[in-house]
């Protein structure tokens, strides 16, 4: 990987601009590098502003202004072929054999323009959609063994079908019965699904935060992984990472969640904390309680008493999620469990001085990325119901 | 007839002085250099019309000196680049001293007044652009508008593929700067 920060790159990147070396360079800083994936989401977001403005049509009069410029100034050396009249007379130059046999011939010139551009015009962007079983629908319409969804275009299933979509050339993803899935966008610097209700399984093998998902209470953004996600009637959605990294997240609030992890999201809350699946059910369901209902600090006792080395995953996130008080218990906590390298200090801790939490988190990496338990996802059930 | 080709024989006929090819090649492309010169100058349609308006006239007048060995899109940027760059300099020299500084009032109030009808979004994304200096402001501008690449851009702006991508990259960062709160009703009003 670059060992220097590819800031200057992010836009040609994201433009398709470098080249194929330079490029996985690139991804693979961004992989490793979180203050570049920072930057690389604002020149995105710089990117979408700036592609959402609107051409604007010229108005039709500024051709007379032109035209009667030319007369006054006529043009390059006039072959006798055309020449500009030096007395303009609208009807007799209209009405010229001359002139209606080049309007003619315009008009052929338009016509096979206009051919042409129906014929070469960029298809509308699609992904490929394969059936598995069942009748999925797209906009309705059931689908044959194979279908394309387009921008804007909803793909469901029923109880009895399922259905697999090619995300671009970076990954796929399969869609789970009584889901609900709508594209999005799709460019070389984004993709994006939107989940409404069901669940899908994504498997992407593209660069990180290339694709997205939107559920109702928040996005689910690949940092290079697989990973299953649900929502249900109601919004709330739960994100299980099987590989890789994926982070939840709203304006507000980022979760981010290891192979073996999972995290919780709900409606006007956004993600909760992130947590293992290999953790005790008590644990599970405390940080739910925790996350998701008001003056919960039993339960965050609970969740402090519970926590073993491995769930420094859950109290790394906790810091920015408590009041002061309780983040000092949170801290002791953490620091028994994992303590801080050197120059990662309480007070900076408790001011939630960004570049030590970031070091932090990068020491704590190493303990999360240990192969995890199977999912013991009965746990998080119970604690929907 | 391949498109390189028509346009060709479009500049050719043009090059002969005939009106019909200079009016084909106007239609064509009239669109492009007009919002480019809309955005360039903050939404005002009078001044933009102008710019268009001059860009064809010294694209006809010079028409005869165009050599096929460059790309005529090439060609009509660098006018457009340079029309744009002149007038702004012309106006400067008459901007006030809280322009001078970039605590810039939109110069066409009516303009501005019509955008807020069109959304909030659009309005702020050209009042963010007109406040980017004009070097960064025309880099963005012929990207998102002729989807020129890097080095289309560096010939029409008669500098490198690297400062080609300085630019946007800084022009990127401050409209999402500028425009940050505005990325939560952004992405969910697409």
């Amino acid at each position: 990987m670059f060992r220097r920060h590819v800031i200057k790159e992010l836009s040609a990147y994201a433009h398709g601009e470098l080249s194929a070396e330079e490029s996985q360079q690139v991804s693979a800083h961004l992989l490793q590098c979180d203050a570049c994936r920072m930057e690389f989401d604002e020149i995105k977001l710089g990117i979408r502003f700036a592609e959402s403005l609107p051409p604007r049509p010229a108005p039709p009069s500024l051709w007379d202004g032109i035209e009667s410029a030319l007369v006054k100034n006529p043009a390059p050396a006039p072959s006798s072929a055309s020449i500009i009249p030096s007395q303009p007379s609208w009807l007799a130059w209209l009405t010229t054999p001359r002139r209606v046999t080049a309007y003619c011939t315009l008009l052929v010139a338009v016509g096979s323009l206009c051919v042409w551009w129906f014929y070469q015009r960029p298809a509308r962007a699609a992904w490929e959609v394969a059936r598995i079983e069942g009748t999925p629908t797209i906009d309705s319409d059931r689908m044959d063994s194979t279908g394309r969804l387009a921008i804007g275009e909803w793909l469901e299933t029923d109880e009895a079908s399922r259905a697999k979509i090619k995300v671009a050339n970076i990954g796929q993803v399969e869609i789970d019965p009584l889901s609900r899935v709508r594209l999005v966008e799709t460019r070389p610097a984004e993709h994006r699904l939107e989940l409404e209700r069901g669940k899908l399984h994504a498997l992407i093998w593209a660069p990180p935060r290339l694709f997205f998902v939107d559920t109702p209470s928040a996005v689910a953004a690949d940092l290079g992984c697989a990973y299953t996600l649900e929502v249900d009637d109601r919004g709330r959605g739960l994100l299980h990472v099987t590989s890789g990294w994926v982070a939840l997240e709203t304006p507000n609030r980022e979760s981010f969640v290891p192979a073996g992890g999972a995290c919780m999201t709900q409606p006007g809350t956004g993600p909760g904390t992130p947590f293992f699946e290999d953790a005790s059910e008590t644990f599970v369901k405390a940080l739910a309680e925790f996350d998701f209902e008001k003056d919960a600090i039993d339960a965050l006792n609970i969740v402090l008493a519970e926590s073993r080395a491995r769930d420094t995953l859950t109290l790394w996130h906790l810091l920015s999620r408590v009041s002061d008080e309780n983040r000092a218990r949170v801290y002791g906590r953490l620091a028994a469990l994992a303590p801080p390298a050197d120059g990662i200090t309480r007070e900076g801790v408790m001011k939630l001085d960004k570049e030590m939490l970031s070091r932090w988190k990068d020491q704590l990496e190493i303990t999360w990325a240990e192969e995890s338990i199977p999912a013991a996802r009965k746990v998080w059930r119970d604690v929907w119901k | 007839m391949s498109e390189r080709r028509a346009d060709e024989q479009i500049i050719e006929s043009c090059q002969r002085g005939d009106r019909d090819a200079f009016r084909h090649l106007f239609e064509t492309h009239k669109d492009k250099i007009y919002s480019i010169a809309l955005y360039f100058f903050s939404g005002d349609e009078a001044l933009a019309g102008d710019v268009t308006q001059q860009v064809f006239l010294k694209l006809f007048t010079k028409i005869g000196q165009f050599r096929n060995e460059s790309e005529f899109s090439t060609w009509l940027h660098r006018l457009a680049v340079n029309e744009c760059l002149d007038e702004q300099r012309k106006r400067r020299r008459f901007l006030s001293f809280d322009e001078a500084f970039d605590v810039r009032e939109p110069r066409d109030r009516r303009s501005q007044e019509d955008f807020v009808g069109r959304g909030e979004i659009s309005d702020s994304v050209q009042a963010a652009i007109a406040t980017l200096k004009p070097k960064l402001r025309i880099a963005i501008l012929l990207k998102y508008f002729d989807e020129l690449s890097y080095e289309e851009i560096a010939l029409a702006l008669n500098c490198s593929k690297g400062t080609v991508a300085s630019r946007l990259n800084r022009g990127h960062k401050i409209l999402a700067r500028r425009l940050g709160h505005l990325r939560h009703t952004f992405i969910r009003g697409e």
